[in-house]
């Protein structure tokens, strides 16, 4: 009886659409771009989400981490050192600044700027103020001036383990630090893309200079990543910087004021908890004030997800209009479909058809038509993410790898489905209003 | 819907005082008044009255497309007076078979698939074959199996609707209900569709047959006439 019913349903609306193909395919016009649209906006939202949520987490670290930034006084960078010593799930970064290049030269980028803006800001030679905490102030004197000189400014980042579990920084040549064997005398260093950007262009002489080192060295170079950083950066092991370097050093007020001297980050895997009190006691107990260490854990999806959300909800509200006025067009087109065929569908109930499988044949017809226009529409927007990715992916680096997101291809089934239903219902439900009399006065 | 052994002698429908009263927008008007009317298998009624007397009003309370509003009504001796929609659209489709004025063929479809219409419409289904064989049978019933395969719009107005009465015939219904369905005809070709629907009769099925053709009403085994809501 069902499977009856089921086959009629198909041997009529196929009947139906045959008979009306340029009609059928007017109404699924419209719709194609309703659904186009939604599936366009869904895509674009998810991939937007993937590339910012990777170059967030390139910066910020992954979501979930806890993060502590620890001042570089009173010896704090050797008990973060010493504590954090053979555990798999912290590691400190301890950065300071570094010259390449020739000795005592001021260098291409003084103060460790992107080589955008190197040579562009010119020299201020007005006094320079500094205030501290107190609200004393006090006139610094200019410091002497060097000769400009074919060096570049970076910021060296020692590294106590592997960063990446924490900040998923992307290879780009080369190899990372390898952190499982001996320490080497010539320090191996990996750049950011943005310090071997600076060598490319200044063929600056391979000796490094290191703030509170007492002798150039050589490094290594053995690659370079993308760390989500505009600013000329460096990587290497800590052990393999205290081979010519006893100890970073302490950081000035003043050289905090300025932006340089030596910077202390934690990172530490979710549920590290003891670590992260011990090291704050350790911290504490060496004269650092509490109020100094700023402990906190890396969200940052949350918090771009609520600046992604309403844009998605603009541009979803956008796609919603379009995709009414595909329903409309279905809409248009059932109910004029219906008022010519309203003899048929008389017909078919005087010759025992019943009121719900009458409904039911128009429903499944605006429905197949929605669900048609879906697939096409997914089909379109799929290869247009292909083209896209084809032409443009290559100046997206984090684009790169994107597939079509399967949420955009739901979304678009369930408009068109929706639309099959919105536009078809109330043509259904006049298709079983009409009276089966109407044979007989026509 | 059989009727038990014990009633026999049933009638094949019987109708008792059925009243239908119009309510538009105006003040109700009462269309028919207390029809009496009992048609036996094989029996054929003529129907006959001026135009708006309500004959095709009556028809369409015998075929089930509408209800009375007083009134009962039996077929094969069972009350269906209040039978719900679903089970009469099952009884439209097994007990009656329906002729009228204009052909109603549906054009995107041929002679064939219009008769087998009235088999795919979600009352029960047959294979294929069956179907076809079925749909041959009735077309070879009104003489028309060589036209199978042509659409309405190259049949003469006499084929088109020797068509339809395929398609009231196609399910082996036990009453015809027509109405008027040689007006849109010529005499010749009128008699012609009038002697089809008689030998249906032959088979025992009734026939109900509404015209305005004297010569048509007398072939019928009864002429009643309907004048002022009822017969008389
Ligand atoms: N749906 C309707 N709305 C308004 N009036 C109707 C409706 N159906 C029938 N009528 C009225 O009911 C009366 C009977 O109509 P009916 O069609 O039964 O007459 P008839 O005897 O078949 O006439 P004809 O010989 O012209 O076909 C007419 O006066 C008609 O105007
Ligand atoms: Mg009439």
């Amino acid at each position: 009886m069902l499977s009856g019913k089921f086959r009629s349903a198909l041997v009529i609306g196929g009947q139906g659409i045959r008979a009306r193909k340029l009609r059928t395919f007017l109404s699924m016009v419209s719709l194609f771009l309703g659904v186009l649209a939604v599936v366009t906006v869904q895509a674009g939202a998810e991939i937007a989400e993937r590339a910012m949520l990777t170059d967030v987490e390139l910066q910020s670290g992954k979501d979930g981490t806890m993060m502590g930034y620890i001042p570089g006084e009173k010896g704090a960078p050797g008990i973060v050192e010493a504590t954090l010593k053979g555990r798999a799930d912290a590691v400190a970064m301890i950065s300071s600044k570094a010259v390449i290049g020739e000795p005592g030269v001021r260098p291409i980028n003084e103060g460790g700027m992107p080589f955008e803006y190197a040579n562009r800001g010119g020299d201020y030679s007005g006094p320079s103020v500094y205030c501290d905490a107190g609200g004393v102030c006090q006139e610094q004197k200019p410091q002497e001036k060097k000769p400009d000189g074919q060096a570049i400014e970076v910021s060296m980042v020692a590294l106590t383990g592997d960063i990446r579990p924490f900040k998923p920084f992307r290879p780009v040549s080369g190899n990372w630090l390898d952190f499982g064997s001996a320490p080497s005398l010539a320090p191996r260093i990996v750049l950011n893309e943005e310090a071997a950007k600076g060598l490319r262009m200044y063929r600056v002489p391979g000796e490094m200079m290191i703030e509170g080192a007492t002798h150039h060295v050589s490094p290594q170079i053995i690659g370079v990543v993308q760390d989500g950083y505009g600013q000329p950066r460096v990587y290497l092991r800590l052990d393999e910087l205290r081979t010519w370097m006893p100890a970073p050093a302490a950081t000035s007020e003043l050289d905090r004021f300025r932006g340089g001297g030596t910077g202390l980050e934690v990172y530490l895997q979710p549920g590290s908890d003891d670590l992260q009190q011990l090291l704050k006691a350790k911290l504490v107990g060496a004269g650092i004030e509490q109020n100094n260490l700023h402990f906190r854990v890396v969200n940052s999806k949350e918090r771009m997800e609520s600046q992604l959300k309403i844009m998605r909800l603009i541009f979803l509200g956008m796609a919603f209009l379009v995709l009414l006025i595909g329903v409309a067009g279905i809409l248009n087109v059932g109910l004029a479909t219906v008022g010519e065929r309203v003899e048929e569908f008389a017909l078919r109930r005087a010759v025992g058809m019943s009121r719900m499988l009458l409904a039911g044949i128009v429903l499944a017809e605006t429905l197949l038509t929605g669900l048609l226009t879906a697939a096409l529409a997914i089909g379109a927007g799929a290869a247009g993410l292909q083209v896209a990715l084809m032409m443009f992916g290559s100046r997206f680096p984090s684009l790169q790898g994107t597939t079509f997101p399967w949420e955009a291809g739901v979304a678009g089934v369930i408009a068109g489905l929706l639309a099959g239903v919105l536009g078809g219902l109330i043509p259904a439900i006049r298709a079983a209003r009409i009276p089966i009399a109407t044979v007989m006065r026509a | 819907m059989t009727a038990p052994q014990v009633q026999v002698q049933a009638p094949l429908l019987q109708l008792n005082g059925i009243t239908k009263v119009l309510k538009g927008q105006e003040e109700p008007r009462t269309i028919l008044s207390g029809v009496d009317l009992t048609v036996h298998p094989g029996q054929s009624v003529a129907i006959l009255g001026r135009s708006g007397s309500g004959k095709s009003t009556l028809l369409s309370l015998i075929g089930l497309f509408d209800r009375a509003d007083e009134g009962q009504y039996f077929l094969h001796g069972n009350d269906i007076t209040k039978l719900p929609e679903r089970r009469a659209a099952a009884l439209r489709s097994a007990e009656f078979g329906f002729v009228f004025q204009r052909f109603f063929l549906l054009k995107h479809l041929t002679a064939a698939q219009n008769v087998a219409m009235a088999l795919v419409n979600g009352q029960g289904w047959s294979a294929r074959r069956k179907r076809k064989q079925q749909v041959m049978d009735a077309l070879e019933q009104v003489g028309i199996a060589h036209l199978a395969k042509s659409k309405p719009s190259r049949l003469s107005g006499g084929e088109q609707q020797r068509v339809a009465i395929a398609r009231a015939l196609v399910r082996q219904p036990r009453v015809i209900l027509a109405d008027e369905p040689t007006g849109a005809l010529d005499t010749e070709t009128g008699n012609l569709v009038v002697e089809v629907l008689l030998n249906t009769t032959r088979q025992g099925c009734g026939l109900v047959l509404v015209t305005h053709d004297h010569d048509h009403a007398r072939k019928m085994g009864r002429v009643l006439e309907l004048r002022d809501g009822r017969f008389n």
